[in-house]
């Protein structure tokens, strides 16, 4: 690894443990490997938020161009989001990309992912179904999203309509994530998931 | 790349860090505007990919860097830092700004150069001196060389081969105009006028090569040197480069029997003695004597030249 890119991400590292977000819990960073090229990062679901209560795991690959070129960097812990691929974990936010600066940091990226929990942006999506969702109906985003807080991210127990339906398709044989999915894109009309899945 | 933050002793201020490397500034830049602060290095770098100042994204040029205020200078410059090859047992702590110097002579340096002692007296680095063997390395050496003799050898070849070849090329071509000239006159005519042309044109590129000459005693002019004095000339034009069709001609013309009408006796010569400066002459080094060649005085009326140009043997006044 380029000595300029091992050098920062030890000292980024060092800055975020030292942070008062790791004092206050919001985000936290951990070694994979030793040689600084991998980590793992955590923020937890912003307050007043479908998030709130939910802990996010998140994959940071550090380029040899770092600081020159942004970190890699994805959701591991499964969320509903219009700017994040309920797929992939793939992230659409600009400072990851175009909007870079090389004086950003490991803490600025966890906070602006943070922030991006905290205010999504449905124009500029990275995943076209919540999007629509959202910008459609967005009491039934908020109750989706929340449920994906309690199935992946240890948030808390919200709804046990949703439970009900998903066990009811489990029920029948389909995977329990799968049967998330189609619920959760269909707006949790059992039936028309039902017939998704089967089709 | 700024110098790693823990070679320096004691604390270093948040202001000398560069925000790109994150280590302590190495000779610095700053942004106009805004006023932040780079290493050199960093900063071109990342404007080559961006044109933005990497801390605010304002716009930002490579053109706009300027040098950063002295007092951030004296900062850095008074930092103690140690040496770079610390891990190699310098153990000098300096200034940063005397880091520099120090580097071009720390002993630890392990690439150091050093002169062999033991016989084959090459310069090698410091580190590989313990298992230097002068024979190997000279061997290599000999190789190398001989190595590139045989290139040179090769290209030799291959010139020879294309001279040669270009000889005898040469040589059809003569064949071909000779044959060309005796079957056709208008063609020998035109020849001859081009065969004429080029002898005038390296005439006056000689002329043009030779250092002009200054008379100051035209009264010690010699208008009948003897066969002697004309063979030492002769060998010093033929030195000097004359062209060979000339040479016999100007060698005749050293003569009075042979000088036009206005030089050729005592008499014409003290009636045209004022035109005598208007001749532009030539050196013959070493010698006291002048050139003066046809293609250069054609102002002088014909009565004072003649082709293709005449030689003055003096026996004193020559500059
Ligand atoms: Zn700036
Ligand atoms: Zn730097
Ligand atoms: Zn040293
Ligand atoms: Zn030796
Ligand atoms: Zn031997």
């Amino acid at each position: 690894m380029a000595n300029i890119a091992a050098q920062r991400i030890k000292r980024e590292f060092k800055e975020v443990i030292r942070s008062e977000e790791v004092a206050k819990c919001a985000i936290k960073v951990e070694l994979v490997d030793n040689n600084y090229t991998e980590l793992k990062g955590e923020i937890a679901g912003p307050p007043d938020t479908p998030y709130e209560g939910g802990n996010f795991v998140l994959e940071i690959k550090v380029p040899e161009t770092y600081p020159f070129n942004p970190p890699k960097v994805r959701f591991i812990t499964k969320i509903w989001h219009p700017n994040i691929s309920s797929v992939t974990g793939a992230i659409c936010l600009d400072i990851l990309k175009d909007q870079w600066a090389a004086a950003m940091t490991l803490r600025t990226v966890l906070l602006s992912l943070q922030a991006l929990l905290a205010a999504a942006e449905p124009d500029d999506p990275q995943d076209a179904v919540v999007a629509r969702q959202y910008k459609e109906n967005l009491e039934m985003f908020k109750l989706t999203a929340r449920h994906w807080t309690n199935a992946y991210a240890g948030g808390p127990s919200v709804n046990p309509e949703c439970d009900d339906k998903i066990k009811r398709l489990v029920d029948m044989g389909i995977e329990e994530h799968q049967a998330r999915v189609a619920l959760s894109s269909y707006n949790w009309d059992l039936e028309r998931a039902t017939e998704q899945l089967f089709s | 790349m700024g110098y790693e933050i823990n070679r320096f002793q004691g604390e270093v201020d948040e202001e000398l860090i560069c925000p790109i490397c994150s280590a302590v500034l190495e000779d610095p830049l700053q942004a106009p505007e805004c006023e932040h602060v780079f290493c050199k290095a960093c900063i071109s770098q990342w404007v080559a990919r961006q044109p933005t100042c990497p801390v605010d994204r304002q716009t930002l040029t490579s053109a706009q860097l300027t040098q950063v205020p002295r007092i951030l200078r004296n900062l850095l410059a008074r930092l103690m830092i140690n040496c770079d090859n610390a891990q190699y047992g310098c153990t000098r702590v300096l200034n940063l700004d005397s880091l520099s110097i120090h580097l071009e002579e720390c002993e630890h340096n392990p690439k150091r150069p050093v002169l062999c002692e033991q016989g084959c007296a090459l310069v090698i680095p410091q580190d590989e001196l313990k298992d230097h063997n002068c024979i190997k390395e000279l061997r290599t050496l000999i190789t190398k060389q001989q190595q590139k003799m045989n290139e040179y050898q090769l290209e030799f070849h291959e010139l020879r081969y294309f001279i040669l070849e270009q000889r005898r090329e040469m040589q059809l071509l003569k064949d071909f105009m000779r044959a060309l000239k005796t079957s056709n006159p208008s063609m020998r005519a035109i020849a001859d006028a081009m065969d004429r042309d080029a002898q005038d044109r390296e005439v006056v590129r000689w002329s043009g090569s030779l250092q002009r000459a200054r008379v100051t005693r035209w009264g010690g002019m010699i208008s009948t040197p003897d066969d002697a004095l004309q063979r030492m000339i002769k060998r010093t034009l033929t030195e000097m480069g004359c062209p060979i069709h000339i040479l016999d001609d100007l060698m005749e013309n050293c003569h009075e029997c042979r000088w036009p009408p206005g030089l050729c006796s005592l008499e014409t010569r003290q009636n045209n003695r004022r035109q005598y400066e208007n001749y532009v002459c030539k050196r013959v080094p070493g010698k006291q004597a002048v050139l003066v060649l046809h293609c250069d005085n054609q102002h002088m009326g014909e009565d004072m030249m003649i082709e293709p140009g005449l030689v003055m043997i003096f026996a004193h006044g020559v500059e």
